[in-house]
């Protein structure tokens, strides 16, 4: 179906009313039939959507809260027998997930840390202060950029048993996590990125009014950065949420484990029923904190395509 | 990228600082002992205590003993740490120094790392007790080195492999739960049976991971076969080909594809099993003599659930695998600490077996906390001392042992086989594949498999 | 990325400001020198401590030193040890150099080229099922007019879904017996119970599935984003030459994504090729060795054996894979490049 040649004029005013369009033009839209057509596979696509997306976790919200016989036999019946809450309280409690949750917790909070100062320091030297020496710390970081993790899991995990400098072997500590999270050469990219476009009129005047390089940093160049620091952060925490390897190797001891290691272990020793719970208590944060930050989440997402390419 | 040059630089930089590193670290962490006068110094040791997330009676129970210990040896302060033996974790938690002074780890591990020279040498300080050599030789085996010296002790939860099964589906399949199957031939039968009139599987095996091959070899030792053979001039020969391996497998197949009356998810483990069975979707299946204490901890077993214990069908002049745990001391302790480790591994793990109050304030508590007491397991001395120190727990037995009868009349009797003796990991790791194999293929060829696993296994022999 | 004149003039000039010489600038009096035509002069001074630190150069240093660190121990410490390491036989103890020992034990194990083919299989059916999927989405999703936020939140939303949860989930779903809940939805429709983890044929792709579920939606959203940056012009030149819809997401759309679209194919294929945790939460490798992927054996040689694991042999494999993928990157860079110029 072609449409009919539009006059050049009213291309250019329609160019000029959406500066961003995608291939159906408004003009098709207002035809009745591209319109019902567009309409009905969006909504078909929707509701795949809700399906293939939203499905299983309904399942799993749906799991927590039924018996385990009912989830072994019936898995599909809308509660047959009832509900039962009691998993979410013997999940949180005999089973400890509280402990691993807070685990989880403490193991973002200190991978947030390290992330952020390692990247924003780094930036700032590859950016702001940009010494003689930075090309060869730039390259250093990209390099690591480019080799694929597996190379660094084993001689990564013999450092944190015996580390050089440090001397006490990091394994079942939160350090053993948290620093090797702080070397991110993604974050220090998209920092650095974001540093390259701060409008360099500002720092300027912040040296003329005196200030150093300590006081240009706090309180200038970090103040301006809140946009950037908003996605490494939610990045940082999602991902030291979901991180399973890592965890699984450093940390040996049971009760310093986070959710996503010790939910594994607890499978075969834990009623159908409370491990659903325990899975949908270690859903809910990260799904909450999606849900209340749409905006940086997907915003970062785009940038790390921006990057790659 | 901007300049591939910077790039090539910072790489070789890299390479540089590693080679550099790695060269430094070679010496890693050497074994250091100082002598010290023993004796009269203070000296503190930490040991192995309870598994992670155990009940508040059980560490409160330790607590006390650790008290006990203290007013008895004055000099010596004890720190129980919360331990767990794993397969993943151990080797780095050896390396890294994150080991309590006192440390358990299985039989099987004992051979290598006294050879590795990860065991302290507490030779002098077992000899100094009073039954250093009352030991069962079986146990002991792997707790001394080539030299015959100490470098370990036999702890705890010596088990050999046993049947279990559900007493319950016995009666509910019209077979009588006294008379629990003797040879492989009525263990397929009686599960066949136990699937037909009450569709529940009547047997599941391990398939998961080593545990699979662990329990495959127990079969196969238990139809009088081994997995390997060691040699006069002290080199092993592997004999995963072995036709009792076949024939079990074989077994499994026929069990699998023409009765369809094995559990036939591979993925069971040494707990998941212990699941399955406590959840009751399977009747009869093998692991250690002890597994009762765990179904108990984490099933919530009761003596009048129902459990049945046996004693592994044995055919051909075949015996039961069996195992257990040994305490060692870390090679970096100093001689004060030796001494005050073995003291305490006298205290804590061996005097309950000898001594009658230790062993009623030991069973007191479990019995307390609900936690099994009396579980059969393999003595670490004779057997007289076995019977006099059950003798002396009696009333706070809470184990159905009147259903354990089929394994008890026979634990002694029966022929013990050790676990094999080199690359026992690696072994097993090859033999569960084929138990995967055969439980989820109908066209597994078992000859072809076992041959292939058979020489990947001499190649392991060869190499350590 | 900055510019080259930015970086070696040292800093950004801003355009359209006044001469400023700061001698109070504790900084670097050096740098801010400019003379009348805005060109850097450096006075003739001389290199002494104090005028480095006050140059800025200590200052520089404490800012570099946590990524130095993080960096120096955790990144550039292992990836040369790790060079290092694949010719020596380690037990955490102590160290020999083997030469090539290592890499020989590795080519001698038969369950290499199950693991290759394994990891091969996955990143195939991942591509099959995980590439052309998101694309068409994307496309769609983009001609949504009202509440588009929705579209791309539903999409996303599997992803923040922790992957251990996921794949313990997925589990139970793909339970074989008749009251799994797969089985049940087949129940319905007359098809008996599948053995989705057991049976060997079919257990990779229920491990893509589900891998699937889980990561898509990252792609959908990358793809969105590039979708807006389309520019319209090109949409209206069509239109103007009597273009279809159809035919201007063909002609316009597709090739206007061809640059990401590349980089997320090859991105993708290194990322399954280093796929560990499916295989080591469903099933452990099995059934038979069926789910071994490279990742999983390099694992099993490290820290499968409670004596101390074959570091040395899981370094050479992970180099070896490393190698790979590179030479794979190169290669298909150099044919995109000319194949979008062409």
């Amino acid at each position: 179906m072609t449409s009919a040649p539009v006059p050049a004029r009213t291309a250019r005013r329609r160019a000029a009313e959406r500066a961003t369009r995608s291939a159906v033009s408004d003009v098709e839209w207002r035809r009745p039939r591209v319109r019902t057509f567009w309409r009905n596979v969006h909504l078909a696509l929707l509701v795949l959507l809700v399906v293939w997306c939203i499905g299983p976790l309904l399942l799993l919200m749906k799991f927590a809260v039924t018996p385990t016989q009912d989830i072994l036999s019936t898995p599909l019946a809308v509660f047959p027998h009832g509900m039962a809450w009691d998993n979410l309280s013997a999940a949180w409690n005999d089973v400890h997930v509280s402990r691993y949750f807070i685990n989880s917790v403490i193991l973002a909070g200190g991978s947030w840390v390290a992330q952020i100062v390692v990247a924003t320091s780094a930036a700032y030297v590859l950016s702001v202060l940009r010494p003689a020496w930075a090309k060869y710390l730039n390259a250093g970081v990209l390099v690591t950029l480019f080799v694929p993790s597996v190379v660094l899991l084993v001689p990564l995990y013999l450092v944190i048993v015996n580390p050089p400098l440090i001397g006490t072997s990091l394994v079942d500590t939160y350090w053993g996590v948290w620093l090797p999270a702080g070397a991110s050469a993604f974050n220090v990219v998209i920092v650095t990125r974001f540093f390259d476009n701060l409008p360099r009129e500002v720092f300027e005047a912040a040296r003329v009014d005196g200030a150093g390089p300590f006081r240009l940093f706090w309180s200038v160049v970090l103040p301006m950065s809140k946009p950037i620091l908003g996605v490494v952060s939610v990045f940082a925490v999602i991902a030291s949420w979901k991180d399973f390897l890592w965890p699984l190797l450093v940390l040996h001891n049971p009760n310093l484990q986070p959710l996503s290691v010790r939910l594994p272990s607890l499978q075969a020793t834990t009623d159908m029923g409370v491990l659903m719970a325990a899975l949908a208590i270690a859903t809910l944060l990260p799904v909450v904190m999606f849900l209340i930050f749409q905006k940086t989440f997907l915003s970062g997402v785009g940038l790390g395509g921006a990057v790659k390419g | 990228m901007r300049s591939s040059r910077n790039t090539a630089l910072a790489m070789a930089g890299v390479l540089s600082l590693g080679l550099l590193a790695a060269c430094g670290q070679g010496g890693g962490q050497g074994a250091a002992t100082t002598s010290a006068a023993p004796g009269d110094e203070k000296v503190t040791i930490t040991v192995a205590g309870l598994l992670p997330g155990a009940e508040q009676d059980a560490v409160d129970a330790l607590d006390k003993r650790v008290t006990e210990f203290e007013a008895k040896y004055p000099n010596i302060t004890v720190e129980p740490q919360e331990y767990q033996w794993l397969a993943t974790t151990f080797a780095a938690n050896l390396a890294g120094g994150t080991l309590p002074t006192v440390f358990e780890i299985p039989v099987t591990d004992g051979k290598t790392l006294i050879e590795n020279g990860q065991l302290a040498d507490i030779d002098a300080q077992v000899k100094a007790l009073p039954y250093a050599d009352q030991f069962n030789d079986a146990v002991v085996a792997n707790a001394k080195g080539a030299d015959g010296k100490f470098y370990a002790v036999p702890a705890k939860s010596f088990y050999s492999v046993a049947l279990h099964y559900n007493r319950n589906l016995f009666t509910q399949a019209g077979l009588d739960p006294d008379k629990p199957p003797t040879t492989w031939d009525e263990v397929r039968k009686d599960a066949k049976i136990i699937h037909d009139k009450t569709g529940v599987y009547g047997y599941g095996m391990m398939a998961l991971d080593n545990a699979g091959g662990w329990q495959l070899t127990a079969a196969a030792n238990s139809r009088g076969g081994v997995v390997q053979k060691t040699n006069a001039d002290g080199t092993y020969t592997a004999t995963l080909d072995d036709p009792a391996v076949a024939k079990h497998l074989e077994w499994l197949k026929a069990l699998r594809w023409e009765d369809n009356s094995i559990y036939p998810d591979g993925t069971l483990g040494w707990a998941e099993i212990n699941q399955a069975f406590g959840g009751g979707q399977l009747a009869m299946y093998t692991s250690g003599s002890d597994v009762y204490t765990a179904l108990v901890q984490n099933q919530a077993l009761t003596a009048d659930w129902g459990y049945g214990l046996t004693a592994i069908p044995t055919e051909n002049g075949g015996g039961a695998l069996g195992g257990g745990t040994l305490a060692a001391v870390k090679v970096q302790a100093t001689d004060a600490e030796k001494d005050a480790a073995v003291k305490w591994i006298d205290f804590w793990y061996l005097s309950k077996l000898l001594d009658e109050g230790q062993a009623v304030a030991d069973a007191k508590i479990n019995f307390g906390n609900g936690q099994a007491v009396g579980t059969p397991v393999l003595p670490i001395f004779s057997q007289e001392q076995w019977t006099t120190s059950m003798g002396w727990i009696k009333d706070y037995v809470n184990v159905p042992l009147k259903d354990m009868t089929g394994y008890t009349d026979k634990m002694f009797s029966q022929k013990l086989i050790g676990e094999p003796s080199a690359s026992t990991q690696d072994t097993y790791a090859l033999l569960f594949p084929i138990v995967q194999a055969v439980l989820s293929d109908q066209n597994a060829n078992v000859d072809t498999l076992l041959a292939a696993a058979n020489t990947q296994g001499q190649a392991l022999l060869d190499q350590s | 990325m900055h510019s080259d004149d930015a970086a070696r003039s040292g800093t950004r000039r801003s355009p359209g400001r006044p001469v400023q010489v700061e001698l109070a600038d504790p900084d670097g009096p050096v740098r801010e020198a400019r003379g009348a035509g805005g060109a850097p002069v450096t006075p003739a001074r001389r290199h002494t401590p104090a005028t480095w630190v006050r140059g800025g150069g200590l200052s520089s240093l404490v800012f570099a030193l946590p990524a130095v660190f993080a960096f120096g121990l955790f990144a550039w410490l292992p990836i040369g040890r790790a060079f290092v390491m694949s010719f020596q036989k380690t037990n955490l103890f102590t160290s020999t150099w083997v030469g090539l020992d290592n890499f020989q034990h590795v080519f001698a194990d038969p369950v290499l080229p199950i693991a290759v083919r394994n990891t091969l299989w996955f990143a195939l059916l991942a591509l099959v099922f995980g590439y052309p999927v998101p694309l068409i989405g994307a496309v769609l999703m983009n001609e949504v007019r009202r509440a588009k936020g929705l579209y791309s939140a539903l999409a996303y939303l599997p992803v923040v879904v922790p992957p251990v949860v996921a794949v313990l989930l997925w589990k139970f779903f793909y339970d074989p017996r008749p009251t799994g809940v797969f089985n049940t939805i087949l129940g319905w429709f007359g098809i008996g119970p599948v053995l989705w983890l057991q049976n060997a044929h079919i257990v990779m792709p229920s491990l893509v599935l589900e891998a699937t579920w889980a990561a898509a939606g990252g792609t959908v959203i990358i793809y969105l984003a590039a979708l807006t940056g389309v520019s319209g012009e090109l949409y209206d030149a069509a239109e103007v030459d009597g273009a279809s819809i159809w035919r201007k997401i063909w002609h316009v759309t597709l090739p206007q994504l061809r640059g990401i679209l590349f980089v997320t194919l090859i991105l993708q294929v290194i990322g399954t090729a280093q796929v560990f945790l499916e295989p080591y939460l469903f099933t452990g490798g099995g059934p038979n060795n069926a789910t071994v992927t490279v990742l999983l054996l390099i694992y099993r040689y490290a820290f499968g054996n409670s004596l101390g694991g074959k570091y040395g042999e899981a370094t050479a494999l992970s180099l070896m894979l490393a190698v790979v993928l590179a030479v794979l990157s190169v290669v298909y860079f150099r044919l995109t490049r000319r194949w979008s110029t062409s």
